[in-house]
């Protein structure tokens, strides 16, 4: 998939330069600028370097192109293997435009390292979790972000061509830098009889004219020639497959949800995550982060999924309500309710197959970017009524202006173009619009991974007492065993119990010289009600809640030593050795 | 983990399993091929032709076994090709049987080679089919991917045991006081449910052959294995399924096909021999959830937003003209980016315009089958089911599908026609007024006959066919999707007496295991017994030549039905000042429609491109490379250009179609 450029564009313009620098990575990890992908590379093999006892680096897989998909695992061996602990999973960047998702990732190892040891709360969350980071899902696109010409949303899918416009030629046909300047802006060209003035307030603006005005501009769309000759211009870019809308969950075909590949996993990239996730089934948190809007946002992401169980909800609901605070101005929503309905999506699939709970947490906001001296503007002074332009893009002209010197934008200017003629060429620049000026990255990475680290302290959090062994008569004992949970999330998803995508947690007693006669789940501790299991009573198939606990009774005949043993995919093993005597 | 009955009592059972093998003919087992086999078949048929044939090595599957694909022809992927994928299910042995006989006759059929590519995958479930040669013998569509069914602490650690010793796995009944199972009437080796409301009581409980392997009260619940291969596939695929695999193409065999499909676009036909038959039972409609782009509901939300009646339904064109000033420039709305933001889903039900051809080839094969003698009734095939390889052909591929299940338990000669005398099939192809000219009595019979339950009834039925709410031939798909109707309540299911009386008269006391009794570990007294799996989808071996040979023919007449585009006309009209009007007829001379309406709707078929090529010309009106999107059957279409030209000039006019094949023409101006 090469760009192909009008003008050969060798120098990227000082503007890019400036925000992009050749920086050399070095922990702890710096956060004034945005990494390439082979610097997000350097940041987690630089970090592996530092925390060698901490962390381990793991080739995931290889996109399209042959990058390589990274994935770093924070662990504490002396707290136990990865798969004993709740796993908790965060990455980012799988729309390769949306690259601050990759630093808030980069970040979130980052704080978690460099503070292992220093912080109480996070040597705690470090020791109780397994932490599995990966920075950059969609590599190609990162990678092109950089290298190529783009707008702030382009770049985004996977390097899988697609014949949009159905000649029999793939991806022939896409925007072009036409003035090299790094960037792909906006075509404009004088009409009197087009549907846009200039706005009177700022010339750069354009606004639509009311029925009976006359016209100045009419909108050319993208940068870019008919490359392909057929008349048409730019009708045949980039892909599309959207890395987010090719996962083997609900997944629908193309014609139903644009994007969505041939069939799921048809990206190698996306296939190679599932199967390494589908082997860490000891993730229960999710976090998979995007630009923009300043939202996290929880499934269903189709609304005939119908609403998730009640114990998940409350779950979520309590991550959310959290995170709104930690994160000020993001809202928590759901994602088929409050954004639109998506097909094939990440976090359904980490939802309802991994059996995690999964959040997408929708980076960035453009009304922070003020130049009136609020915090952050009000959602309605955004809106832009007919004929008028809008405040808010005045503002942001401002920002652009006297707070980034004009890094964002790019001035109108004369082009000759070979089909239109003279037209104008200008517009926001690529790093800009979906992702903050690099001197407020600093504040959202630290909010957002915050929220990941809340999150993380909210795991299961197992303790089992044997809180009981009473001599009932002859050789027959009574054992009652609790399990306590003090994190918020259950030892299993209701979701994960609903579907029978894995078995629950067990909860078992055994001993050489001793059998388990009857057993179950105590359900009133004071009258001692029991609901006895008829078959293999040794074994109960239980789940603790999450801020609770259960309790189980056994009837042990026998002598000797028991063990009881919880054994949990999410949230551990618990083992305890008691002794049939009265204590 | 499958418990062993005592040496002594085994070494009796196979003495015994010995001489009826050995006294009896050659038994079914003998003479279809194990996957084993299978592979060296293919081979063999390679060597026979290795000019012609290559063998692919598609996946090896879970179970460690090799799945092999023929492809038979010189012209690889320039010629529009046929996809033949059997035994998807790994169950249904002659499927494979009729797939490497198509193979075989294709080498040995000049005819059959020409104009297209074949590719064959004779066995499509390695891992199920496997067990058709194992004992005891039992059916069972997973492969060898691990599977804990009953979600407990252990997997695939109760299967089946084979308790009597006589390898194969039947049924075990016991007398129960909440037994609901009774003896059929008149056939009391058949068993029927007990109809309380009629007085009955139970007697029997019925289970599988089988003891209780890890002690959880439950029989049988954790075979070994798997994903059916065959529902492993996109379409309508099942989530947690308890063989559908965790997610479409999560099992090697299903992924490789898919992505075969893909990497093959001059696939024009898919023809698939298993459990469906879609020449006998075309493709059914009548499923909820498919939107009509003529009605389209916009949901409250997004409508406030939109500032939309929601009251009101919309059409899509007037959506897309709606949505298309809202839209960035340089972005067009169109149908799959509407249907995806209002959340419409896909399409569920077969197209109409591809309904009619379904319709009409499987008029044109029951006129055929007649032609050669068939006249005995057979019971309707299986429908297909959700996840299936043969739907997603269909409705993601968009290519036309036909499948055929090769035999079915033949129907008893005696079945009594009195009653409504209408049948699924002629009411599929009724019209709304014909419907309701049958009156209230007849439809009464009919819905009876039928099992339709009762709040259906006749005078509904027809309300709803005058509002034009339901049409006769969605109903009928609504009747096909029920469950098969208990003829008379007493007689048990109609299909196992018929099974029973066609295995009593071909394969004499080796169909049926007449019921003995046994000293189960834990339940006691029961008796083991019942039909021998397989018996209802695979006929005696000694048939399969000959069924072969009457419907494999067949598949001639399909691919002869394959659409075939070409440039039927070529001209240049002079209109002066070095301007021409350059005209083409594109000619689809094949009957079927290039591609399918689902084609079309999904535009999944790579487009048929026209692409005009001469020196010194410009083209003023029209591209270069040209688009061809649909052409019916039968139908031609026309594309104009308007050029300059220099006074003598040669065009060319390619027409390219990876499905539907490839034409030239020569225009010569001024010469």
């Amino acid at each position: 998939m090469e760009r192909k450029r009008f003008f050969s564009t060798f120098v990227l313009t000082a503007i890019a330069v400036m925000m992009i620098q050749a920086q050399e990575v070095k922990v702890p990890l710096r956060f004034d600028f945005y990494y390439s992908y082979e610097q997000v590379v350097d940041a987690l093999k630089a970090l592996n370097k530092a925390y060698p006892g901490l962390t381990s680096l793991d080739q995931v897989g290889k996109s399209e192109e042959g990058r390589i998909i990274w994935a770093l695992t924070i662990n504490n061996p002396k707290t136990g293997d990865p798969m004993s602990k709740p796993g908790v999973y965060a990455d980012g960047n799988i729309h390769g435009n949306e690259i601050q998702a990759g630093e808030v990732c980069l970040y979130l190892a980052n704080r978690l390292l460099t503070n292992y040891g220093k912080l109480k709360e996070i040597t705690e969350v470090v020791d109780r979790n397994a932490f599995y980071i990966i920075p950059v899902v969609n590599v190609d696109g990162r990678a092109h972000f950089f290298e190529d010409a783009n707008t702030p949303s382009t770049s985004r899918g996977l390097s899988i061509p697609v014949d949009d416009d159905r000649d029999g030629l793939f991806d022939e046909d896409g925007p072009d830098d036409l003035d090299g300047d790094g960037n792909i802006s906006t075509m404009r060209i004088r009409d009197t009889l087009g549907r846009y003035r200039s706005d009177p307030q700022d010339p750069r603006l354009m606004i639509a004219v009311k029925p009976g005005e006359k016209g100045e501009w009419t909108r050319l769309g993208q940068e870019g020639i008919d490359n392909d000759g057929d008349g048409q211009v730019n009708e045949d870019g980039e892909g599309y497959i959207d890395g987010n809308r090719n996962w083997g969950y609900n997944w629908q075909p193309p014609y139903v949800q644009r994007g969505a590949g041939n069939y799921p996993f048809e990206g190698s990239g996306i296939r190679a995550i599932a199967e390494w996730m589908l082997a860490r089934q000891n993730i229960i948190l999710v976090f998979a982060f995007h630009n923009n809007g300043g939202m996290y946002l929880r499934g269903p992401s189709f609304k005939s999924a119908g609403e998730l169980p009640q114990g998940d909800i409350a779950v979520y609901d309590y991550l959310g309500n959290n995170i709104e605070k930690i994160v000020p101005g993001y809202e928590y929503q759901i994602t088929w309710k409050d954004l639109y309905t998506t097909y094939g999506d990440f976090t359904d699939f980490t939802n309802n197959l991994v059996g995690s709970y999964s959040m997408v947490g929708e980076l960035f906001q453009t009304e922070t970017e003020t130049y009136d001296g609020s915090f952050r503007r009000k959602e309605e002074e955004g809106r832009s009524r007919f004929g008028e332009a809008s405040e808010s893009e005045r503002q942001r002209l401002q920002f652009n202006d006297r707070v980034t010197q004009g890094e964002l934008y790019s001035e109108w200017k004369p082009f000759k173009h070979p089909l239109y003629g003279d037209v104008e060429l200008g517009g926001w620049v690529k790093l800009s619009s979906r992702l903050p000026h690099p001197f407020m990255l600093q504040d959202l990475v630290h909010r957002n991974a915050s929220a990941v680290i809340f999150a993380a302290r909210n795991t299961p959090k197992i303790t089992m007492d044997v809180f009981e062994v009473k001599k009932l008569n002859g050789d027959l004992w009574s054992v009652r065993v609790r399990l306590v949970n003090e994190g918020a999330m259950p030892s299993v998803t209701y979701e994960t119990l609903k579907n029978k995508l894995y078995p629950p947690d067990v909860l078992s007693v055994s001993g050489r010289n001793a059998k388990v006669i009857s057993g179950g789940k105590l359900t009133d501790i004071y009258t001692g009600k029991v609901d006895y299991k008829e078959y293999k009573p040794q074994v109960q198939l239980c789940q603790v809640p999450g801020l609770g606990k259960i309790e189980y009774q056994f009837l042990v005949s026998g002598r000797g030593d028991i063990d009881v043993k919880f054994v949990s995919v999410k949230a551990g093993t618990k083992t305890e050795t008691v002794a049939l005597k009265e204590k | 983990m499958r418990k062993t009955v005592k040496p002594a009592m085994r070494g009796f059972f196979l003495l015994i399993a010995f001489l009826m093998v050995s006294s009896g003919d050659v038994s079914a087992i003998d003479r279809y091929s194990d996957p084993v086999t299978v592979n060296q078949r293919i081979e063999q048929i390679r060597q026979s032709s290795p000019a012609l044939v290559k063998v692919h090595k598609m996946a090896v599957t879970p179970g460690g076994r090799e799945m092999l694909m023929l492809e038979i022809g010189k012209s690889g992927s320039t010629m529009p090709a046929v996809l033949v994928a059997a035994n998807m299910s790994g169950t249904t042995p002659l499927a494979t049987e009729a797939a490497l006989s198509l193979a075989s006759r294709i080498v040995a059929d000049r005819k059959m080679q020409e104009g297209h590519t074949w590719y064959i995958l004779p066995l499509g479930n390695p891992d199920a089919f496997a067990r058709y040669f194992q004992k005891p013998l039992y059916l069972d569509v997973a492969n060898g991917t691990p599977f804990n069914d009953d979600t407990d602490e252990l997997t695939d650690e109760d299967g089946y045991n084979d308790l009597n010793g006589d390898g194969i796995i039947t049924q075990m009944r016991v007398k129960a006081h909440d037994g609901i199972w009774i003896p059929v009437e008149g056939e009391p080796r058949l068993m029927r449910k007990a109809d309380a409301v009629k007085g009955e009581k139970g007697i029997y409980k019925l289970y599988t052959e089988g003891i209780d392997d890890d002690g959880d009260g439950k029989y049988n619940e954790d075979a070994p294995g798997g994903t059916d291969v065959n529902i492993n596939f996109p379409h309508l695929f099942k989530s947690f399924g308890r063989r559908s695999g965790l997610f479409p193409g999560s099992t090697p065999e299903a992924d490789a096909l898919i992505k075969f499909a893909f990497k093959h676009p001059e696939l024009a036909m898919v023809i698939s021999f298993g459990k469906t038959n879609f020449l006998l039972s075309p493709p059914q409609g009548g499923r909820q959830g498919s939107y009509d782009t003529e009605n389209i509901r916009i949901p409250e939300e997004i409508g406030k937003q939109m500032g939309l009646d929601v009251s009101r339904r919309y059409k899509m064109s007037e959506i897309i003209e709606m949505v298309q000033p809202m839209m960035p420039p340089g972005m067009t709305a169109d149908e799959s980016m509407i249907a995806s933001f209002l959340g419409l889903g896909a399409v569920v039900n077969p197209m109409k315009e591809d309904l009619d051809f379904y319709n009409e080839i499987s008029s044109n094969y029951k006129e055929y089958l007649k032609k050669k003698g068939v006249t005995a009734e057979r019971f309707d095939p299986a429908q297909p089911e959700d996840g299936s390889f043969e739907l997603w052909a269909y409705y993601h591929l968009g290519l036309p599908v036909f499948t055929m299940d090769l035999w079915g338990v033949p129907k008893p000669k005696e079945e009594k026609k009195d009653g409504s005398g209408i049948t699924v099939e002629a009411l599929e192809k009724m019209s709304s007024s014909e419907f309701l000219e049958l009156g209230e009595d007849k439809i009464t019979a009919f819905l009876k006959e039928r099992g339709a339950p009762e709040q259906y009834n006749a005078k509904m039925a027809m309300t709803m066919v005058r509002n034009g709410q339901v049409s006769p031939a969605q109903m009928a798909g609504m009747i096909k999707q029920m469950p098969a109707p208990k003829s008379d309540g007493k007689k048990g299911d109609p299909k196992e007496t018929a099974l029973l009386a066609f295995l009593d008269s071909h394969t004499p006391g080796q169909g049926f295991v007449d019921w003995k009794p046994f000293t189960h570990p834990t339940l006691g007294e029961v008796e083991i017994g019942g039909i021998v799996p397989f018996s209802d989808n695979t006929p005696p071996a000694a048939m399969a030549d000959s069924l072969l040979d009457l419907h494999l023919p067949y598949i001639a007449e399909l691919v002869s039905r394959l659409p075939v585009l070409h440039l039927a006309e070529v001209k240049a009209t002079d209109k002066g000042g070095g301007v021409y009007e350059i005209e083409a007829w594109v000619a689809n001379s094949g009957y079927l429609p290039w591609p399918t309406a689902m084609g079309k709707r999904n535009k999944t078929p790579a487009p048929a491109i026209l692409i005009l090529e001469g020196e010194d010309i410009k083209i003023l009106s029209g591209y270069k490379r040209t688009p061809v999107n649909a052409v019916g059957g039968m139908k031609s279409e026309k594309h104009t250009w308007l050029i300059v030209a220099p006074k003598r000039a040669s065009l060319t006019l390619k027409l390219e179609s990876s499905q539907a094949g490839r034409d030239t023409k020569r225009i010569n101006i001024g010469g």
